[in-house]
């Protein structure tokens, strides 16, 4: 009786799909006229972290905007799994292998929790859609540093191994690729203080407990506007539209320190072809939107970088090599 | 006055229809969602915020700190009436007011839960408007060493939770410190006694541990006892029977203004919070009461104390996010998350920038807290009548409460094993008198002291020297020093004379 039931009901919304769909979408389905379009319910859109976070806060944009400027037919429902560093949640999409009704979030975790160690599934188990946006580091000093420059800290930094410290996000983390970056470049050595959060290791920068942080673009704008803090350089291959005056560690001859975290979306491995191609084509309407760029890149500061599904999955792999590289010249990794 | 005339045309702001209408809104939200056990205050804003797009910005910020400092309150009830703390920072108010309920005098500590989480929030909103700017600059004194031995003296007050036993109450300590090892590395980044589950990468989640060690182990007593049957009120009390008399606001008031002082300059400093200001309240008031021995079995100081600091700590989080444009807790990430989307960008400019914005708000906090207080007050005779449902139907309800909220902290059926697990510790410690707040209170110490350990000696290049040479963590070290040695002092010098005889 209740499989009737489902079966009606997936009939009438099946009906309902095509009912709504314009002429030309019914048309390219000639050939399989009995399958229902894609998506013919909501997409599950599973955060592998806390409500909150920048994971989070990234997937209830994208809900909100495909929702307003009716991108898809369905909504996305944003799910929250948190837990083991974003493994739990992870695995949870990995193992739904060939359904179309999920998606994840893509940020450094993706990488670095499975190359940390007990996580079952990696980037491998993934059909990467798309990237949408990257956040870059900035090197921040305090305002009343001596250094002015790269240049100057380099110079300090040479003088006196491991004593300039520089504070950071814990474990495998960004912070700690982008110093060693650096030091590898400039044949120095920091002392590398992590914290738990970004925001921790900004306060330990004002309070003067550590020389140097590592600041995302809204941080550094934050801190250099109230002239408590300055960014000496960023790490990204193109100057920021929006700190037009900082040097990129690039054009000051540190070619090696470019670098940043991808976010992205991703789907089990092995979903239909035409339902890769319908979330692809959504994400870049979304990535063009104006909405698109007024509620999320702008409040946030992130810099959009729009990548399709094909050109996001070798940058995956390219980052996969980085981060396994850098781990094991620190020692953290074997 | 400068100040005061900024704080009028903030009250022209907060007292707008739709700004009221928007408190009101948030602080019921907040209540509910700190009464819930599991959905805590920045699970409540983050699920929230995507309803306040559209609106004007002050109007939505007003309404997500409501949900805040609401949660505060919130907590209280729960923790109560039933034993279970409903967020974090309500752990400690079990201790005292689930006696008190057991002694018909639930309502007399609901009652003084809101009054002094009035008084604390409100005394530290006007601490706040007065000295914000300068007391941000103050929290940046506190680099690691300085928290480290914050951590220290968190950990001295342990005495002041122990029972009859002080080795019963160190024992249960160190069980806590153990558990806080759990979970990735910090430096390495590595998984520690995580025996391949994910689920504890990030640890043992502090409030699974606290819903099983209270909630769980009171039910399992409950029904181990022979009279399975929760004391209740057995006359009918009128209204103003409920509220504390005058014996309890002379017992509470040193407390609670303690316990706001306490929690303010807690709460303030980054990562700390509203569950730590909450501990060492309540471990100082008790030292630092006349009648120690009544904390425990149902002393009302025993919920002023805690209550009014996880308040006044929701306000002191504002000074670093306002003030510095430095989130120092996960609720306070969410809001700055929410500022920075309404282009409000939190740092010292904001003061300057958005004057409408920053004293409406805090404007609002004042306005917020009063309705708190008389809606709880209000609702105060309702939440009482909980304890009249039989106690064989009560018991099945709050353990369905306990078990959804565990569950619900992320979504994960582990952390609700967890708490049933934690539920038969809780009760097998109970049968032999080891008391569970030291366990609690090592656990939410242990992580953030191994942290600033590792950071300090990371800066000293491994040099002990680092926490005695710096001014501020030798205070501050000498102070928890003196708190573990002079009762032991004291003792003895007062035992000698009973040994002459």
């Amino acid at each position: 009786m209740r499989k009737a039931l489902g079966l009606l009901l997936v009939v009438v919304l099946g009906l309902g799909v095509f009912g709504c769909s314009k002429p030309a979408g019914q048309a390219t389905e000639g050939e399989k006229p009995a399958a229902p379009k894609y998506p013919e319910k909501p997409i599950t859109f599973l955060v592998p972290f806390s409500a909150g976070g920048g994971s989070d806060i990234m997937a209830r944009a994208i809900a909100g905007v495909m929702q307003k400027e009716g991108i898809l037919p369905q909504p996305l429902v944003v799910e929250n799994k948190p837990g083991g560093s974003g493994s739990i949640g992870y695995s949870y999409v990995a193992g739904k292998v060939g359904d179309p009704y999920i998606i994840s979030t893509v940020s450094s975790s993706f990488w670095t929790t499975p190359l940390a160690g007990n996580s079952p599934v990696s980037y491998k188990d993934f059909t990467p859609v798309a990237a949408l946006a990257m956040d870059p580091f900035l090197l921040m000093v305090k305002e009343d540093s001596p250094y002015k420059t790269l240049d100057d800290l380099i110079k300090a930094a040479k003088a006196k191994p491991e004593g300039l410290a520089v504070g950071g996000t814990s474990g495998l983390s960004d912070d700690r690729v982008c110093t060693a970056l650096l030091e590898k470049q400039a044949g120095v050595k920091f002392n590398f203080v992590p914290f738990e959060g970004g925001g921790d290791a900004m306060t330990a920068l004002l309070g003067g407990h550590v020389q140097l942080c590592w600041a995302s673009p809204g941080e550094a704008l934050n801190q250099l506007e109230a002239k408590k803090a300055r960014p000496l350089a960023v790490s990204t291959e193109e100057r920021l539209a929006k700190l037009p005056d900082v040097p990129t560690f690039k054009e000051l001859g540190y070619d090696q320190v470019v670098f940043y975290q991808f976010r992205g979306i991703v789907a089990p491995k092995n979903i239909p072809e035409e339902a890769l191609k319908v979330l692809e084509e959504a994400f870049k309407k979304l990535s063009e939107s104006p909405a698109w760029e007024k509620e999320y890149l702008e409040p946030n500061m992130v810099t959009a970088r729009y990548l399709p599904a094909k050109e996001f999955g070798d940058a995956i792999i390219k980052q996969n090599e980085l981060y396994t590289q850098i781990f094991k010249d620190l020692g953290l990794l074997k | 006055m400068e100040t005061l005339r900024m704080l009028l045309s903030g009250f022209s702001v907060a007292l707008q229809p739709a700004n009221l209408l928007a408190c009101l809104i948030g602080v019921v939200a907040g209540t509910l969602v700190g009464a819930l056990p599991g959905l805590g205050p920045s699970t409540g804003v983050a699920v929230l915020l995507p309803l306040t797009f559209g609106m004007n910005p002050v109007t939505a910020i007003v309404m997500l700190a409501g949900i805040y400092y609401g949660a505060m309150y919130g907590g209280a009830i729960a923790s109560i009436l039933i034993n279970t703390p409903g967020d974090a920072a309500a752990v400690m108010t079990c201790l005292d007011g689930y006696p008190l309920a057991q002694k018909g005098q639930a309502g007399a500590a609901l009652g003084m839960a809101s009054f002094s989480s009035f008084i604390g929030g409100t005394i530290s909103v006007v601490i706040f408007t007065f000295l914000a700017p300068a007391l941000a600059q103050a929290t940046l004194w506190f680099g690691p060493p300085e928290y480290f031995a914050l951590m220290v003296m968190g950990l001295s007050t342990v005495s002041g939770l122990t029972g009859k036993s002080p080795f019963k109450g160190i024992a249960s300590m160190l069980i806590g410190l153990a558990l806080s090892c759990v979970g990735t590395d910090l430096v390495t980044g590595l998984p520690r006694f995580c025996f391949g589950r994910p689920e504890l990468y990030s640890g043992v989640e502090f409030i699974t541990v606290a819903l099983g060690l209270f909630g769980i182990a009171e039910l399992i007593s409950l029904a181990a006892s022979e009279t399975p049957q929760l004391r209740r009120t057995e006359v009918r009390l009128n209204f103003r029977n409920l509220l504390p008399n005058r014996e309890d606001w002379a017992a509470s008031w040193p407390h609670i203004l303690r316990g706001t002082g306490i929690g303010f300059f807690i709460g303030m400093l980054p990562g700390a919070g509203g569950t730590i200001a909450s501990f060492i309240s309540y471990s100082a008031a008790k030292r630092l009461s006349r009648h120690p021995e009544k904390f425990g079995e149902g002393a009302i100081e025993g919920v002023a104390a805690p209550e009014s600091a996880n308040n006044a700590a929701s306000v002191g989080a504002f000074v670093p996010l306002l003030a510095l444009g430095v989130p120092g807790s996960a609720t306070t990430a969410v809001l700055m998350g929410a500022l920075m989307m309404y282009n409000l960008r939190p740092g010292p400019l904001i003061f300057e920038r958005n004057p409408q914005f920053v004293w409406g708000l805090v404007s609002s906090m004042y306005v917020g807290n009063v309705m708190l207080m008389l809606l709880v007050l209000l609702f105060i005779p309702l939440f009482v009548r909980v304890l009249d449902i039989p106690t064989h139907t009560l018991v099945g309800w709050v353990i369905a409460f306990i078990l959804a909220g565990s569950f619900g902290l992320n979504n994960s059926l582990f952390d609700a094993g967890m708490t049933v697990a934690f539920g038969f510790l809780g009760y097998l410690m109970k049968r032999l008198e080891y008391p569970a707040a030291p366990l609690v209170l090592a656990l939410v110490l242990g992580n953030m002291m191994e942290n600033s350990l590792r950071q300090s000696l990371l800066l000293s290049h491994g040099s002990l020297a680092i926490f005695f040479t710096r001014p501020l963590s030798l205070v501050i070290l000498l102070i928890a020093a003196a708190a573990v040695l002079v009762p032991v002092v004291r003792s003895l010098t007062r035992a000698k004379p009973a040994l002459q005889q």
